[in-house]
C-alpha cells in the first residue's frame, strides 16, 4: 500500500504538533512494506504538487488540528481548488486537537464524512485523539509520550487501510471525563496549569497577564 | 448592537438585512470585507501566549476584532464551498481566537477557554449557496459555546427573513 498523507494544519512544519504525530504514526504504517509520501499546506509552494498527488493516487490521508470546530481555514482554502475525484478513491483523516475529551471533536468529525462525500471519496474513518496542545512545548521523553501512541494506530492503519476498527474507536479515550475527575483536573487548571502556562508565556517572550484586553 | 459581516462580495444579501433590520427597530452596524484584507489564521497560538488577546497577522481583521468585542450579536454571511462556509467565511471565525484566553475552565461537561472580555457576542450564520444545513446549524452551536454566548442559528440567503426574526 501507498499512502500520500497530507499535514493539513496552517503552521510551519517546525511547530506543527500533527507533523510530530505524523512521524510517530508513519514510523508504525511503514513497518511492513507500506510507502507514504507527505505534503505540508502550510506550505503553498507545495500546493500544486499536493493536487498532483491527490489526482495520482487512490489512498489519501488529510491529518488535520480542529480549528474552531471544523478545518483550518487554509486547509479549506486548498480543498477548494480539488477536483470531485469519483474513482473510488479512498480519503481518511487524523484529527486532532488541544482540548482532552473525545466530545470537543465530534463535529469536526462529522464534517469530514461530508467532506469526503463532496470530494467524492470513499470515507475511511477518522482517527479522533485530543489532548495534544503541549507537544510542541514538550522535548524529549514528554513529547516521545504523547505522541508515541500513535505509532501502534500507523500499524492498525497499514493493517486495515482505514480507521473504522475497534482499536482507533477506543484511541480517542473518553468522551467527556466524570464529574470527580472535572472537580480535580478543575482545580489543577486553576492552579498549576495556570502557572505552567504563564512560565512558557514568558519563555515566549511575553510581558503581559493572559487575561490581558489590548482593546478597550 | 448587532454586527453584520459580509465576507462575499455581494452586497444585496447585506443592504436587505440592514433594511429589514433597520425596519423591525434594530440597531445594526454593517461591515463588508469583500475588498479587505483577512488573512488565515497560522495556529501560532501568540494571541494566548505571547501577546494575550493580540493577533501576529497584521491586516484588516484587527479593526473588525474591535467592533466584535463590543457586539451583542455577531452575524457572518458567507459564501459556502464542500458542504460547509467557503474558507473566507471559516477564516473569518479562525481569526476570532483572541476573544479567549489560554486559561481553562470546566463548563458543564466539557473544558472550555476563558472568554477574554466581558461581553460574549451571540452567534448567527448566513450562508450563500449550497451547503448542508443541519451541519452549519450544528456547527453554529458548537462555535457558540466556545464564545459563551448563544447560538442565533445558520439560515440560508433565501430566507432573510428568517435570519433577521431571529435578531
Amino acid at each position: 500500500m501507498h499512502v500520500v498523507i497530507i499535514n493539513g494544519s496552517p503552521r510551519v512544519k517546525q511547530y506543527s504538533n500533527t507533523d510530530k504525530i505524523l512521524k510517530k504514526f508513519t514510523e508504525g504504517l511503514t513497518e511492513n512494506g507500506t510507502t507514504f509520501e507527505q505534503y505540508e499546506v502550510s506550505d503553498r509552494k507545495q500546493w500544486d504538487s499536493i493536487r498532483g498527488a491527490y489526482n495520482n493516487n487512490k489512498n489519501i490521508l488529510i491529518a488535520i488540528p480542529l480549528y474552531v470546530e471544523n478545518i483550518p481555514g487554509l486547509l479549506l482554502e486548498f480543498l477548494e481548488t480539488l477536483a470531485p475525484k469519483n474513482d473510488g478513491t479512498k480519503l481518511s483523516f487524523i484529527l486532532q486537537g488541544g482540548f482532552a475529551e473525545g466530545s470537543q471533536l465530534r463535529c469536526g468529525e462529522a464534517y469530514l464524512e461530508i467532506l469526503a462525500k463532496e470530494l467524492g471519496c470513499e470515507y475511511g474513518g477518522t482517527l479522533v485523539k485530543g489532548d495534544n496542545f503541549s507537544i510542541r512545548f514538550t522535548k524529549d521523553e514528554t513529547r516521545e509520550r504523547i505522541t508515541s501512541r500513535y505509532r501502534e494506530m500507523g500499524r492498525e492503519f497499514a493493517a486495515q487501510g482505514n480507521f473504522k476498527s475497534e482499536a482507533c474507536r477506543k484511541f480517542t479515550g473518553p468522551e467527556t471525563f466524570p464529574l470527580k475527575i472535572r472537580i480535580m483536573v478543575g482545580m489543577v487548571f486553576a492552579t498549576v496549569a495556570r502557572k505552567s502556562f504563564k512560565k512558557i508565556a514568558a519563555g515566549l517572550g511575553c510581558t503581559k497577564p493572559l487575561g490581558y484586553r489590548p482593546y478597550k | 448592537m448587532i454586527l453584520l459581516v459580509n465576507t462575499t462580495s455581494d452586497t444585496s444579501v447585506s443592504e436587505e438585512i440592514k433594511r429589514l433590520a433597520k425596519e423591525a427597530g434594530k440597531d445594526i452596524k454593517v461591515i463588508e470585507v469583500a475588498d479587505k484584507k483577512i488573512g488565515n489564521c497560522i495556529g501560532c497560538n501568540y494571541c494566548w501566549l505571547k501577546t494575550p488577546g493580540e493577533c501576529t497577522v497584521k491586516d484588516d481583521y484587527e479593526e473588525i476584532f474591535k467592533e466584535i468585542i463590543h457586539a451583542k450579536e455577531l452575524w457572518v454571511i458567507s459564501d459556502t464551498a464542500l458542504g460547509f462556509l467557503n474558507h473566507k467565511g471559516k477564516n473569518f471565525f479562525d481569526r476570532i481566537l483572541p476573544i479567549a484566553t489560554m486559561n481553562l475552565k470546566f463548563k458543564g461537561k466539557e473544558m472550555r477557554h476563558v472568554a477574554r472580555y466581558r461581553n460574549t457576542p451571540n452567534v448567527g450564520i448566513i450562508y450563500k449557496g449550497e451547503a448542508d444545513g443541519a451541519y452549519l446549524n450544528r456547527w453554529t452551536k458548537r462555535c457558540a459555546i466556545n464564545f459563551e454566548s448563544k447560538s442565533l442559528g445558520a439560515h440560508s440567503s433565501n430566507n432573510i427573513k428568517e435570519a433577521v426574526a431571529c435578531m
